[in-house]
């Protein structure tokens, strides 16, 4: 690969951050203040070397955050364009890195606070590394914050998204949250309209308050239940989903207490028609 | 006379347990379809009971009232790459009472649905389904719901 392509390359794979407003500002401040001819080609000289520094500075940062941290303040906040399948919005108080990315990924790394993802794309394209696991983008907007001690909440409003971590998947569609914990991995997903004694019970594994409040809806968080709960307590789990919403052909009972993998996808496949 | 009738009745009901629901939609959240593609779909549905939904015929109208203006406004019916899902986005105006008037037919088979749309997106329990399009009396029934629940 000659320089040029090298260059090409690593430019196709870097973020644009935008310009700090300041700096427009300062431009269009030092150009209306006098129109005179003369301090006119001083001004236009000036804006010229201005908007080369800058792109000068922009290709410098950038370039140099590719595999570093950005970290923005209590105040300010960034955009990071991700390709061209979307966009991150960096909110105040985040850090996070832009490790080099392979070809057909791109990949950010959340240490602490919030980022709003708007990926438009197949599947399995963006994701997003944090001390609980990784966010796999499967075609959505997201809401996703993780503190300093690597608790996180994801939110999902459109789309899915799933969080792993060693094996460990929460499958989260539009309109549901999963809480997120370090060296443990992604809580089970609930829905944002549920009972707030069903999110209270999934923080306390209280499985009765769980199947309890329960609506056809809630069958989200049911579902991954199933795979968490003891094995003596997957029947519970498992009567419940049924008595809420019929069992489709093919999903048969003693499959699905084993955990059998295609019967559990095909169960989900058809309850995301009742979510 | 009395077997002839017990027959008719065994049959009908056999026919109806092998074959339990007629032509008609399931209607659900964009995610429901698997489809990228959709993530922004107003609701996506599918067909139920259509022999070869790759040839059914499917169609949409948004029918609204806004400020006291009776609209129609016919939708794009978008297919999923899996045959028999499809998905409608939101092309009516954000203001005023709406429902999305769903019509398909599969070989001899009909099929209608009235779902109204809220401000957060589809009422799945307010959805009606029939084993026909939707009559005119039905679609001014649910819309006049709709104006009286968003006042």
């Amino acid at each position: 690969m000659d320089d040029r392509e090298e260059v090409k390359s690593v430019l196709e794979h870097l973020p644009l951050v935008q310009a700090p407003d300041a700096i427009w500002t300062s431009i269009e401040a030092a150009l209306d203040e006098h129109r005179s001819p003369a301090r006119r080609q001083w001004q236009w000289g000036f804006a010229a070397v201005a908007v080369s520094a800058l792109l000068v500075v922009g290709y410098w940062t950038v370039g140099h955050r590719t595999g570093q941290w950005i970290e923005t303040d209590s105040k300010s906040r960034t955009t990071l364009r991700i390709g061209e399948i979307g966009f991150v919005e960096i909110e105040p108080g985040t850090r996070v890195r832009v490790p080099a990315t392979q070809p057909g990924e791109h990949r950010l790394t959340l240490a602490r606070g919030e980022i709003r993802a708007k990926i438009s794309a197949p599947p399995r394209l963006f994701f997003v590394d944090t001390a609980s696991g990784t966010a796999i983008d499967l075609g959505c907007e997201y809401t996703l914050s993780d503190d300093e001690l690597g608790l996180g909440l994801l939110q999902v409003t459109k789309g899915w998204v799933s969080f792993q971590w060693k094996g460990v998947e929460s499958l989260v569609p539009a309109g549901a949250s999963c809480r997120t914990y370090p060296k443990i991995g992604p809580g089970i997903p609930y829905f944002d309209d549920a009972s707030q004694r069903l999110k209270d019970a999934l923080g306390n594994d209280a499985i009765d308050v769980i199947l309890a409040e329960s609506r056809v809806r809630d069958t989200l968080t049911l579902w991954h239940l199933l795979q968490r709960v003891p094995a003596e307590e997957r029947a519970r789990v498992y009567d419940r989903i049924a008595a809420l919403t019929p069992v489709p052909d093919g999903v048969s009972r003693d499959k699905a207490l084993r955990l059998d993998p295609e019967t559990l996808k095909l169960w989900k496949d058809e309850l995301a028609w009742k979510w | 006379m009395f077997k002839l009738g017990f027959a008719v009745l065994s049959f009908a009901a056999l026919a109806a347990w092998a074959h339990p629901v007629g032509f008609t939609f399931t209607i659900g959240n964009p995610v429901a379809s698997q489809d990228f593609h959709f993530k922004t779909a107003a609701f996506v549905f599918r067909t139920e009971s259509c022999a070869d939904p790759a040839k059914a015929q499917i169609s949409a109208t948004a029918e609204g009232i806004v400020k006291g203006t009776r609209q129609s406004v016919p939708l794009r019916v978008m297919a999923a790459s899996k045959p028999g899902i499809f998905a409608v986005n939101q092309s009516w105006s954000p203001e005023g009472a709406w429902v999305v008037i769903l019509h398909g037919i599969c070989g001899n088979e009909s099929a209608g649905a009235i779902v109204p749309m809220g401000p957060q997106g589809f009422l799945r329990e307010s959805s009606k389904f029939y084993p026909r399009p939707a009559t005119d009396a039905e679609i001014d029934a649910s819309l006049k719901a709709m104006a009286r629940d968003i006042k």
